[in-house]
């Protein structure tokens, strides 16, 4: 148990390191002075000397290698630099806005798959009839709409001509902790991120189960006088749960991404609404931090989900792949 | 037939076997179904080559006169908020958003085969590394990878933006090309081809590409829809195109002034062109697919 513990945490800590370095080289790569990220405007100020000395102080006359094991150094001590833009450590900013990115993406998250579940169940059952050929069909126009588009006609719809919700922020100033104020601005981006996600997750839930269904035991189940209701939920839903975990690993990046795009359109305070601003403005403290953020995060919930898979399924602890090469199956 | 004719079959119930149809190739299949896609997809891209004919105002005039205009018999779509005709600049804008579809889906699909092929011919040891590699870059999602590119690159153009797209999302295109190559490589006429001398290229080219190419055939074209809705996403946010670049998606980036005064034209067209061009062209894909063959349901 131990050694598989010390395993995970390995994967993880080698998967951070290599994450970091090849942010860290991207971002040295960017044009510009790497000082006019630590001392903003007061760079062109400076005289020659005071240049240098600022160089040498914050090591950049070493080489890269040196440079980022000095860079590590300090981002283990939770220095990531000072933001640009905000004039703050990148740190402070980023916690502040985290909680706002999670709670969208977890409600986003944890609704998607409950509705996808359901939706494929019922797609099973009905198999071939108008309803599963008409949802199949509004699914793929559905999925095919851009999500920041699916929001602008939302906003356009419900808050510019209707006036019944909010068109944008968390919260209205001054009612951060207003849970029904907070749900109504959630709303709308739950709605473009449960729309946009819903039917890529259904449709392979569907094909699982499809396959499902055609094995010997439902047949067996079924001269038993099981109902297809039954024996679905029951029996090929439980063999299906092993890809259903591996495909919620892998939808977390998705659905992270998918939170981007839309904090961006409804002006909501989180992460990626943060990154693209400070993609606009060069922020590379910033943006590396949100990256570095977005990759723990993500390999953390992909290693957690192998984890639960190996417990649901103890055969696929033998075969030792990682989940991404099991999806290969799906 | 030739075989058949020694034979006199006869019986009650004689019955001339007949052959099973073969399977039939990509293009029957294409010429058999998606019409009406196509027949879209081509009066599309018709008007958008044929831009200048089409337009009955320049596209990059302003018509101050007519900021924000609804549609009328003027301005067929409308003007926007820096008055530009939209019937005019969105025939004109298509050849950017397409032309980025079509280059991005390229350049993609060059790096995907290559670097799928290379992981799927080497050594365990080498193939274990690269794909783990392709993992990592998979796990960033590709919308941030693409902002810290394209925040560290100078300004946009439609062929860096092209690039930087499928730049960043060739790895699930290499994960399937692996996979399928690792089927073939055992198979003796690659063995042979090996023995006789022939170079990585030629066996990607001559052996390999052919008999995964239908395999990969899907994702190939709907990475097409990706890459229009990539750029349209990135110049909506104002990291792709500029607005002075028209595209489908840089038309968009004036949406937020378009919601100030409620001009639903201004969003909702462009939207509509990028929505019926992506579910014509992954419409085309399924075709190219073929159909699933499932055996009727236990259930």
């Amino acid at each position: 148990m131990l050694r598989y513990i010390g395993k995970k945490i390995g994967i993880f800590v080698i998967f951070m390191g290599l994450l970091s370095m090849f942010v860290f080289i991207l971002a040295r790569l960017a044009p510009g002075d790497p000082l006019l990220s630590f001392y903003g405007e007061g760079v062109e100020r400076m005289s020659t000397e005071e240049h240098l000395a600022a160089r040498q102080r914050l090591g950049l006359d070493e080489t890269l290698p040196v440079q980022y094991i000095r860079w590590v150094d300090n981002a283990v001590h939770g220095d990531f630099g000072i933001s640009y833009k905000y004039k703050q450590p990148a740190s402070v900013i980023l916690m502040a806005l985290l909680g706002n990115t999670l709670l969208l993406g977890t409600v986003a998250y944890v609704s998607v798959f409950v509705l996808a579940v359901l939706l494929a169940v019922f797609c099973t059952l009905y198999e071939d009839t108008w309803v599963d050929r008409i949802i199949c069909k509004m699914g793929t126009i559905v999925y095919y709409l851009p999500p920041f588009w699916l929001g602008l006609l939302l906003i356009l719809l419900f808050s510019v001509n209707l006036h019944w919700l909010p068109s944008g922020g968390a919260y209205d100033t001054g009612r951060s902790n207003d849970l029904l104020n907070r749900l109504q601005h959630m709303i709308l981006p739950l709605m473009v991120m449960v729309t946009s996600h819903l039917w890529y997750y259904t449709y392979m839930i569907r094909n699982k189960l499809l396959d499902e269904v055609r094995r010997d035991y439902v047949l067996l189940a079924k001269a038993k006088g099981m109902s297809g209701y039954s024996i679905v939920w029951h029996h090929c839903l439980r063999n299906v749960a092993p890809s259903i975990t591996s495909i919620m690993a892998i939808s977390i990046t998705h659905i992270l991404s998918g939170t981007y795009v839309v904090e961006a359109v409804f002006a909501y305070p989180g992460i990626g609404a943060l990154s693209i601003e400070s993609a606009k403005y060069h922020d590379y403290n910033l943006l590396m931090l949100v990256v570095l953020i977005t990759g723990a995060l993500v390999i953390l919930s992909s290693l957690l989900a192998q984890t639960i898979n190996e417990c649901l399924d103890p055969r696929m602890r033998s075969e030792g792949d990682s989940i991404w090469q099991k999806m290969k199956t799906l | 037939m030739a075989e058949n004719e020694d034979f006199v079959i006869v019986g009650a119930a004689y019955k001339k076997q007949v052959r099973p149809v073969s399977e039939s190739s990509v293009w029957r299949r294409l010429w058999k179904r998606p019409l009406f896609s196509l027949l879209v997809l081509g009066i599309l891209l018709l008007g958008c080559i044929m831009a200048e004919s089409i337009m009955n105002h320049h596209p990059s005039d302003f018509y101050l006169a007519n900021l924000n205009e609804p549609p009328n018999t003027e301005f067929y779509f409308g003007t926007d908020s820096l008055g530009r005709d939209i019937f005019s600049i969105i025939w004109y804008g298509g050849r950017v958003s397409l032309f980025i579809g079509f280059s991005g889906m390229a350049i993609l699909t060059c790096i995907g085969v290559f670097y799928g092929c290379l992981s799927g011919m080497a050594p365990a040891f080498l193939d274990n590394m690269m794909m783990r590699t392709a993992e990592m870059l998979s796990s960033i999602p590709n919308l941030l990878l693409i902002l810290l590119i394209l925040s560290i690159a100078g300004k946009p153009t439609p062929i860096s933006i092209a690039a930087v797209i499928g730049g960043t999302s060739w790895m699930s295109l290499a994960r399937i090309v692996r996979s399928e190559v690792r089927q073939i490589r055992a198979s003796e006429y690659i063995l042979v081809a090996k023995s006789m001398g022939a170079s990585f290229p030629r066996i990607l080219y001559y052996h390999l590409l052919p008999n995964f190419l239908s395999a990969i055939m899907f994702v190939v074209v709907s990475s097409i829809s990706s890459c229009i809705m990539l750029e349209s996403t990135l110049s909506f946010l104002g990291l792709g195109l500029p607005v002075e670049v028209v595209s489908w998606g840089s038309m968009l980036s004036l949406s937020n002034k378009a919601l100030l005064t409620n001009s639903w034209w201004v969003i909702l067209i462009p939207g509509v062109f990028i929505v019926v061009t992506l579910l014509c062209i992954t419409n085309i894909g399924h075709y190219l697919r073929g159909a699933v063959n499932r055996r009727s349901s236990n259930l």
